[in-house]
């Protein structure tokens, strides 16, 4: 399945929906510089579950713990107050958005936006980068593709995507940019798209 | 080189082979799952293959012709087996299957725990299972009654079933009590262009007797060190080249101490596979000592390399060779001995180049893997998976053949597992997992 091969002009922005992520494209001709945005689909119900399991968890153990019965109205204030603090802290370290910035001269930045509002930056000159692959990892439990760097002095891979996993379309389109931004040859006219 | 042809019914498989024992292991089943894949590939299937990790090496390697292999990230506990934990590998199996939308699910070998598992999980997710079975297995030891039991299990619900020799379908049915019908017999084959005669590196006044194995008890080492002394004392220009490593070495060397037979029986040590044939080919004479053999592919490389082989009657090796390449006889020393007198007398008659080229009609990969085929087009056309009658047929089957308290757990794993399948549909759903590109066969 491809993605259409659309020239993105100054500003304009090429946006992709999918189950889980937004896919959203920027291009500045003017700066020769284009952004590539994840962004993360808020789900209602995600916290709620979450909410609900500890929730759960709490009142079985103490229904086993007999001893505290004439304190279950106490008992189940403190659940409360457990759960919501697990699901605030479960929610800090979310993330809303991961953005590539790439420019085809001087190099390119990877952002990580949190939900507290914090943003986390990383910027790799151009001269460093090598190659950019895509790969796929299997863990014990599940199998993914994604988009790594292959970055000079380092032994190991730079993934440009750190928490989240946009699919294969995504991750192809974005090597393909970071393709072209590495063989950048300055004496040519720009192709942008 | 065969062109990817359409298959008889016209239908391409995805297959997935799952067994604990792949490359960089070497060994039968190894050999047969590759070189089986390969074929399959040229045929216009799609093949991939699950094992466990070693050492290092895990996640995704691409071998010849695009053969994907996945190395999951498990290690192995005990003689190459992953750590049975029944529902452990259920998320990762169930994730693959969806990734590479597999229709057939091919496990190899009874004794490896992955492919039991893999196997359960394939049928609770509705694929097509076939299982090979490369060993024969007793029936009396405490080991052997437990693996027979979960191989009851796992069979239960398979659709077909491959065995490499009729004796080795015998001693499958028999273990699992699967109906005959269901089970096929597909020998394996050689790559004889690997194997290729030359008799110029024999010597033309002595008689070489090569023996390769794993110098174990199964592989009939302590039977060796009572025939080769004899047949040096009986023969006086036999000289024997023995390779191999394994725990019955130490006995060997005693051997050669004792009968001061240094000169006459060289000691080459564990061989890698690549230089088996430089071994076979300064032989005329293959000598096979085996207490038990499902199907013997030592045999049919040594045939393939134009050597007379003499072996054990023992397992399915009767079937392997037509009956003017191989000279029989009964695992006794005294048999075994007057057998390699029979032999050097055949030699003079013995056309090496001849041999190989007969070897090439009889066994090939490429036959393997079309009749291999035929089984998959019969498990595709089987039948359905609804959940309800499978669990009857389990139940069935399993309280009345395996027995009242061993069918009752293998019910209650096999509803679990059910249930699992459904907790993992609500935490990952199928549509979303996302389908991995195919490689084109090169």
């Amino acid at each position: 399945m491809e993605t259409e091969e659309k020239p993105v002009l100054n500003g304009e922005k090429h946006v992709v929906d999918y189950p889980r992520y937004t896919y959203e494209c920027e291009g500045h001709i003017q700066a020769l510089a284009s952004v590539h945005r994840i962004i993360v689909k808020q789900r209602k119900g995600r916290f709620f579950k979450i909410f609900w399991l500890t929730l759960m968890l709490c009142s079985f153990l103490l229904i086993f713990n007999s001893i505290f019965v004439s304190q279950v109205i106490n008992g189940l204030e403190c659940i409360f107050l457990l759960s919501t603090l697990i699901v605030r802290m479960f929610q800090k370290n979310e993330v809303t958005e991961e953005a590539v910035i790439l420019m085809p001269m001087l190099g390119v930045q990877l952002e990580t936006s949190y939900h507290s509002g914090k943003v986390m930056r990383r910027f790799l000159p151009m001269q460093k980068i090598l190659a950019a692959v895509i790969n796929e990892a299997v863990t014990p439990t599940t199998c993914y593709f994604y988009l790594a760097l292959l970055v000079r002095e380092k032994s190991e891979l730079t993934l440009v995507f750190q928490e989240v996993r946009p699919p294969l379309d995504v991750l192809i389109s974005i090597w393909k940019a970071l393709n072209d931004a590495t063989n950048f040859q300055p004496n040519y006219p720009a192709s942008i798209g | 080189m065969e062109l990817p042809a359409q298959t008889t019914m016209g239908r391409h498989h995805r297959v997935l082979m799952v067994s604990d024992f792949f490359y960089p292991n070497f060994g039968g089943v190894e050999n047969h799952i590759y070189y089986l894949s390969q074929c399959l590939l040229q045929r216009g299937h799609k093949v991939v293959v699950v094992t466990h990790a070693y050492g290092t090496r895990s996640g995704v390697r691409y071998m010849t012709n695009g053969l994907k292999v996945y190395y999951i990230p498990w290690l192995p506990f005990f003689m190459q087996n992953t750590l049975p934990t029944f529902y452990g590998t259920f998320p990762l199996i169930r994730n693959i299957l969806i990734r590479e939308g597999i229709t057939i699910v091919h496990g190899h070998q009874a004794f490896s725990t992955l492919c039991h598992e893999a196997l359960l999980h394939a049928r609770t997710m509705g694929n097509k299972v076939v299982f090979t079975d490369h060993s024969l297995y007793g029936f009396a030891d405490l080991g052997s009654i437990h693996m027979n039991k979960v191989l009851q299990f796992t069979l239960a619900d398979v659709q077909q079933a491959i065995c490499v020799s009729h004796t080795s379908k015998e001693n499958t049915v028999l273990r699992s009590n699967l109906p005959s019908q269901k089970v096929f017999v597909i020998p394996n084959a050689v790559d004889t262009a690997m194997f290729k005669p030359d008799p110029s590196l024999r010597p033309s006044d002595q008689v070489v007797i090569v023996v390769i194995s794993r110098l174990v008890y199964r592989k009939g080492a302590d039977l060796l060190v009572e025939v080769i002394p004899a047949v040096c004392k009986r023969f006086p220009n036999v000289y024997f080249i023995v390779g191999g490593d394994g725990p019955k070495r130490v006995r060997l060397e005693e051997m050669r101490e004792k009968h001061s037979l240094q000169d006459r029986v060289e000691m080459l040590g564990a061989v890698p596979h690549a230089r088996v044939r430089s071994i076979l080919v300064r032989g005329h004479i293959f000598l096979n000592s085996s207490l038990t053999e499902a199907f013997c592919i030592a045999i049919l490389e040594a045939a393939s390399c134009g050597l007379l082989t003499v072996s054990t009657r023992v397992g399915g090796v009767p079937e392997v060779l037509p009956l003017d390449m191989i000279v029989l006889a009964e695992p006794v020393p005294a048999d075994m001995v007057s057998a390699v007198g029979r032999a050097i007398q055949l030699l003079p008659s013995i056309n090496p180049f001849e041999m190989h080229k007969r070897m090439k009609t009889l066994y090939s990969w490429m036959d393997v893997a079309k009749r291999t085929e035929v089984v998959y087009d019969h498990a595709v056309n089987s039948d359905s998976n609804d959940l309800c009658e499978r669990l009857t047929r389990l139940v069935y089957l399993m309280y009345y053949a395996c027995g009242p308290w061993a069918g009752k757990l293998f019910c209650l794993v096999a509803v679990i597992d059910y249930i699992f399948a459904l907790f993992l549909q609500w935490w990952q759903p199928a549509e979303l997992v996302e389908v991995a590109p195919d490689f084109p066969v090169q």
